[in-house]
């Protein structure tokens, strides 16, 4: 029986590994079309993500803002819920953790875990709002959770850019710098990346047990498979549709946290809507079919492709939005081949003549 | 001969749903064809409606043969057919129902006006008679089919092929049904009925043809056939009264007060009243033409739906209005109507299929004690032979039977002292059939109280101690297994009298 | 500026709306024949872009537009061909779709035009602003109804049309039946797919005419992420319209006002974060009033209770 596994594993890397092949195809003709040289270009590709050690880590830095959005995107689409609201819950997060850091008082360790909480609650009670919208008033998550990022990204705009900007700073619409006692430590001398990436990690591993191991997790499986069939087993779909949303906004809200204690050491306004953080989570997510460990390995692919179209933009004449037109199609091919099992469940209406 | 189809055989992958199947159709004749669930009568019909290719053999309309690849041709060579689950648009107006694919056009406009009036012209000569401008979704059951006849009509059928047509009718609205069929074959229309109410068949139709298994086992004069020779040809065998351990019933598990559902907005209660006791160590059967309150029934004692007025108690326990989590945890286990809408998640695996309903036995302190569940689950596919590539299989590439055991497995394993079986043998082998019912009568005899819930009455007849009539929402009779009889059981059903 | 409501609020309310109708009609033509089209987004982004680059190379705003209709109706037919062929999740493939736009556009920005984050050309002419002879001279209603581009007027022009299209011609009914029922609809003989790709295509090229609505007619430029998520505002307008073309003009016209108002705000130099805020706001209130049809709510969730 074990051996069957290493099959139904074995297919389930096939199609990523066929789309990232169309990917990269695509990004051949489009390097073509504007006279680059495609294997010059993915050579500085490769040297930009992996090239050397400073490149690897600043990849590895670069994608640990898209794990965690890519772990709570995964753990809501598990669960069923269409959750893409993982950049107002990030902004939020990092808000609460840049003023967590700030203002709570006593030492380093304490402001740390305080900023880590705080980011964490901020995250997931903004997704959770949209949870409760669904479940009291059967609003649209889809469409609640995007309008919530505007409102979320406009907000954390005016508080940063009037009430809480820093005083006598530079003019730019941000919070005042953290101390240092708050820094997330560097894991290599003179290196970008820091402890968030290890924490990314383990709560991958943590999430995939979770989802697997625990009575909760089977749930939350059960209730994104068939929600039918989880009520009719007596799983609650009000209570864990908004404990679910609850944790994908406070992964979504670490990946906020961590950009502020760990790169930025402030919040500073569109310092995460505009590298697309939450987006590139999504895709990484989609990517892995919300599998958490692939979703590791899908956001660290993503973050390549991006620190490697820097490469790419510095030493050759191809812009760095190859990229992005490499990502986009990647995640075409994969979505064309999703069948969610939530997809085909309009019978019900077929049948809407025939009760009356 | 109208319609002649020789030897038809319809395989998908291994299985085989026809095998040279032989059918023929005069016109003005109302010919029935008669079969258990998975006889293959859909399917034969569906190959007549071009929605399915024969995998082999020939049909034949006037003696020229015909290939029909898609309903539209079946459309234009004449047949119609009115599909179980109807074919309407609920938001749109009687004449856009029945007009719609050939509407009356004045340039690009659909002249609505013109169409309402040659729908008025059409149900005058054919003498049904509905109101074109109503809007589908405020009709009643029997109206809507009458649409879908006039639709097929319409569309110039000389053949109507009707799917069930009075599963979901009252008496009254069945009696109607068959007198307009009658009508109409004296016009020149032949029909095609396809059914499992034998009494029914007998009454309306010519001649009847037998399936079982994908076969035809026989095709009669209905005058010159009755009841037990049609059942015989069907199930292939005389019926048995299975040998049932006399069991003295004890305490009542399941307690079922005055229970009302409220329907729509002036519509009937789903559930009227309802009061009835299962008891334990005896079987208390349910038996009803569906859609006259059964799945509510269901639903309002797992807790799946919230009941209007009354009471209802599971082991002494009074557990209106709680969650379906808080039924479980009264003892209760459910064997759902519809395996795959409720029963199972088609995409995960079997083991975890067999988890639901039961987590807190598998489980110790939130977490999933893996190897015991493997363990168990191992267990239940020896013990109830559910044939599945590995415990990790997807539940969906099971077969109906094999999830259907394992969904029994799952919901009898545990002890409960209260089980409902909901068609727990719908569309599975005789196989499976028996290991089912067999589960069914051991839980009687370790002292469970059992409520099923079945449209097939020889299923009730065989396992109930007790059986109760459901009749649009309310408990139109009771009879003990001694007494009970198919007839009897079926004028209850009907809404007639208690003799 | 000294007065927060005038006549010339409504004018500018006409003008914004323009875009987000024509978007907003594409996607109640999809949402009638059952596919939730949250690419309008990608597909507006896209058209405002080639209307851009059709301009600069044909030098003419009417071949630009075409150029730009054949682009996105290319894209629509690819989302259509994954959503209805491939039967692949709409959502997800419109998502990425939008992804595919955000970065082919920025991507060719740079490779066709060498620049990053805008392009734009002071020679460039962009739409004309029609005055409307009779009506221009008549106070007020001549300063709002004229001197309008092309587009605002056709959206209107459109609007009616579909309206027409879907309620009185046969056409338009067999297109509602196939959203109304699929199974039955196909069960008839209708031409499903037919439907679905045509409702697919003309989503295709209303986005591509608000594209260029926004970025030969309001300005003449073209910036990165300029549709700055109108598509989804088009996207909840055709849900408040209830997908009928008039519901979804009125409603268009609730979030333009809106947007015209949140504008007129900055003017009395209060932050615009909050004006800005507003009709997302304003959306949400306004869906927790009007509950969405049942065909949405199904597409739009991943579950079905």
């Amino acid at each position: 029986m074990r051996r069957l596994n290493w099959s139904t594993y074995a297919q389930a890397l096939l199609m990523p590994l066929a789309a990232i092949l169309l990917g990269l195809l695509v990004g051949a003709i489009a390097i073509w079309t504007v006279g680059g040289s495609v294997l010059t270009t993915y050579q500085e590709m490769w040297k930009g993500a992996f090239g050397s050690f400073y490149f690897t880590t600043s990849t590895l830095t670069r994608a640990v803002p898209i794990i965690f959005a890519a772990l709570g995107v995964s753990l809501a689409f598990r669960a069923g819920f269409f959750n893409l609201g993982a950049e107002g819950q990030m902004i939020f997060g990092a808000l609460a953790a840049a003023l967590a850091a700030l203002y709570v008082p006593g030492p380093g360790v304490v402001k740390m875990l305080a900023a880590i909480v705080a980011g964490m609650l901020a995250g997931g009670l903004w997704s959770t709002l949209a949870g409760w919208l669904d479940t009291k008033f059967r609003m649209n998550l889809l469409i609640t959770t995007l309008l919530l990022n505007y409102i979320a990204s406009l907000f954390a705009g005016y508080l940063v850019a009037f009430p809480l900007k820093e005083k006598g700073g530079s003019g730019g619409a941000q919070t005042a710098m953290l101390d240092k006692s708050v820094w997330m430590p560097k894991l290599f001398d003179g290196m970008t990346l820091h402890a968030g990436f290890i924490v990314a990690i383990v709560i991958a591993v943590l999430l995939a047990l979770f989802l697997r191991y625990t009575t909760k997790g089977y749930e939350i499986r059960m209730l994104g498979s068939n929600p039918l069939f989880a009520a009719y087993g007596g799983v609650n779909r009000g209570r864990l549709m908004l404990m679910s949303m609850m944790m994908s906004g406070a992964l979504a809200g670490l990946a906020g946290t961590f950009e502020v204690l760990g790169t930025q050491y402030r919040y500073i306004d569109n310092m995460l809507s505009t590298p697309g953080y939450a987006w590139s989570g999504i895709m990484a997510t989609l990517l892995a079919g919300s599998n958490p460990i692939g979703s590791v390995a899908a956001a660290i692919l993503l973050a390549a492709l991006q620190t490697g179209g820097m490469g790419v933009e510095r030493n050759t004449e191809v812009p760095l939005e190859i990229s992005s037109v490499i990502q986009s199609s990647l995640i075409l091919f994969v979505s064309a081949r999703i069948t969610f099992s939530f997809i085909k469940r309009k019978k019900a209406r077929a049948a809407d003549g025939h009760s009356a | 001969m109208l319609l002649q189809m020789k030897g038809i055989t319809k395989r998908y992958g291994s299985l085989t749903a026809n095998s040279g199947v032989d059918f023929s159709l005069e016109a003005g004749e109302v010919h029935a064809l008669v079969g258990e669930n998975g006889a293959g009568k859909s399917t034969l019909m569906r190959i007549l409606y071009g929605e399915e290719q024969p995998s082999e053999g020939r049909i034949y309309m006037n003696g020229t043969e015909q290939s029909f690849s898609s309903p539209s041709d079946a459309i234009a060579a004449g047949i119609g057919m009115v599909h179980q689950h109807f074919m309407l648009f609920p938001s749109f107006t009687v004449a856009e129902n029945i007009v719609i694919g050939r509407e009356p056009k004045a340039g690009v406009t659909f002249d609505r006006k013109a169409a309402a009036e040659q729908v008025k012209a059409l149900s005058e000569k054919y003498g049904m008679p509905v109101d074109p401008w109503a809007k589908v979704a405020e009709c009643p059951v029997g109206v809507q089919q009458r649409i879908e006849i006039l639709k097929v009509l319409n569309q110039g059928a000389k053949i109507v092929i009707m799917d069930e047509p009075t599963g979901a009718l009252t008496p009254l609205e069945v009696e109607w049904l068959l007198k307009a069929i009658k009508r109409l074959s004296e016009q020149g229309i032949s029909f095609i009925l396809i059914s499992h109410k034998l009494h029914e068949v007998l009454d309306s139709s010519e001649r009847i043809t037998v399936l079982r298994d994908g076969r035809v086992t026989g095709t009669v004069r209905a005058k010159d056939t009755d009841a037990l020779q049609l059942s015989s040809l069907m199930v292939g065998r005389e019926l048995v009264k299975l040998e049932k351990k006399h069991m003295v019933p004890g305490q009542p598990i399941l307690d079922v007060q005055q229970v009302t559902v409220r329907g729509g907005k002036g519509a009937k209660p789903l559930l009227d009243q309802v009061s009835f006791q299962v008891r334990a160590g005896e079987i208390v059967g349910v038996a009803g033409v569906s859609g006259n309150g059964q799945s509510e029934l269901l639903q309002a004692v797992t807790g799946l739906r919230r009941i209007d007025v009354g009471k209802v108690a599971l082991s002494g326990q009074d557990v209106t209005g709680r969650s379906p989590f808080q039924f479980r945890e009264a003892g209760l286990a459910h064997i759902p109507e519809d395996r795959y809408m409720w029963g199972s998640a088609k995409e995960e695996s079997v083991t975890d299929n067999g988890l639901m309903g039961h987590l807190r036995s598998f489980s110790k302190g939130g977490i999933l004690r893996k190897s015991q569940i493997r363990q168990t689950m191992a267990d239940w596919v020896r013990s109830f032979n559910i044939k599945t590539g590995s415990l990790d299989t997807k539940a969906g590439h099971l077969s109906g039977g094999n999830m259907q055991k394992l969904i029994v497995a799952r919901e009898m394993a545990h002890g409960t002292p209260f089980v409902i079986a909901a068609e727990p043998t719908r569309g599975v082998d005789i196989g499976a059939m028996e290991t089912i019912h067999e589960a069914l009568l051991k839980r009687r005899e370790e002292q469970g109280a059992i409520l099923l819930v079945s449209s097939e009455l020889t299923e009730i007849l065989k396992l109930s101690d007790r059986i109760l009539v459901l009749f649009e929402g309310r408990i139109a009779g009771e009879l003990t297994a001694e007494e009970a009889t198919e007839e009897q059981i079926s004028i209850l059903m009907a809404g007639g009298e208690q003799r | 500026m000294d007065t927060l409501l005038d006549w010339s609020l409504l004018s500018s309310t006409l003008r914004t709306v323009a875009p987000l109708l024509l978007a907003a009609l594409g996607g109640a033509l999809c949402a009638r024949v059952g596919i939730f089209n949250v690419a309008l987004e990608g597909m507006m982004l896209t058209g405002a872009f080639t209307a851009i680059l059709g301009n600069y190379l044909f030098g003419n705003v009417l071949l630009a537009i075409l150029f730009a209709c054949v682009c996105v109706g290319v894209l629509a037919l690819l989302f259509g061909y994954l959503s209805i062929q491939l039967q692949a999740n709409a959502i997800v493939v419109g998502t990425a779709m939008n992804f595919l736009a955000t970065g082919l556009t920025a991507f060719s920005l740079f490779a066709i035009f060498g620049v990053k984050g805008q392009y734009y050309d002071q020679t460039m002419k962009g739409l004309p602003k029609w005055d409307i002879p009779l009506i221009k001279d008549i106070p007020v209603v001549g300063d709002v109804l004229s001197g309008h581009t092309p587009l605002v007027y056709l959206a209107f022009v459109l609007a009616a049309g579909l309206q027409y299209l879907m309620f009185r011609t046969v056409m338009g009914f067999r297109l509602m039946a196939v959203g109304e029922n699929i199974t039955a609809a196909k069960s008839l003989g209708i031409r499903v797919r037919r439907y679905q790709y045509g409702a697919v295509l003309a989503s295709g090229i209303l986005c591509a005419l608000a594209g260029a609505q926004l970025s030969l007619g309001q300005v003449t430029l073209f910036a990165e992420n300029m549709t700055a998520g109108r598509g989804f505002i088009a996207l909840v307008a055709t849900m408040l319209g209830q997908s009928s073309p008039l519901g979804v003009t009125a409603s268009s016209l609730l979030f333009g006002f809106m947007d015209a108002i949140s504008i007129r705000l900055q003017g009395f130099s209060l932050p615009t974060h909050f004006t800005m805020m507003l009709p997302y706001v304003i959306t949400i209130v306004v869906m927790l009033f009007f509950k969405d049809k049942s065909y949405l709510r199904q597409s739009g969730r991943m579950d079905s209770k």
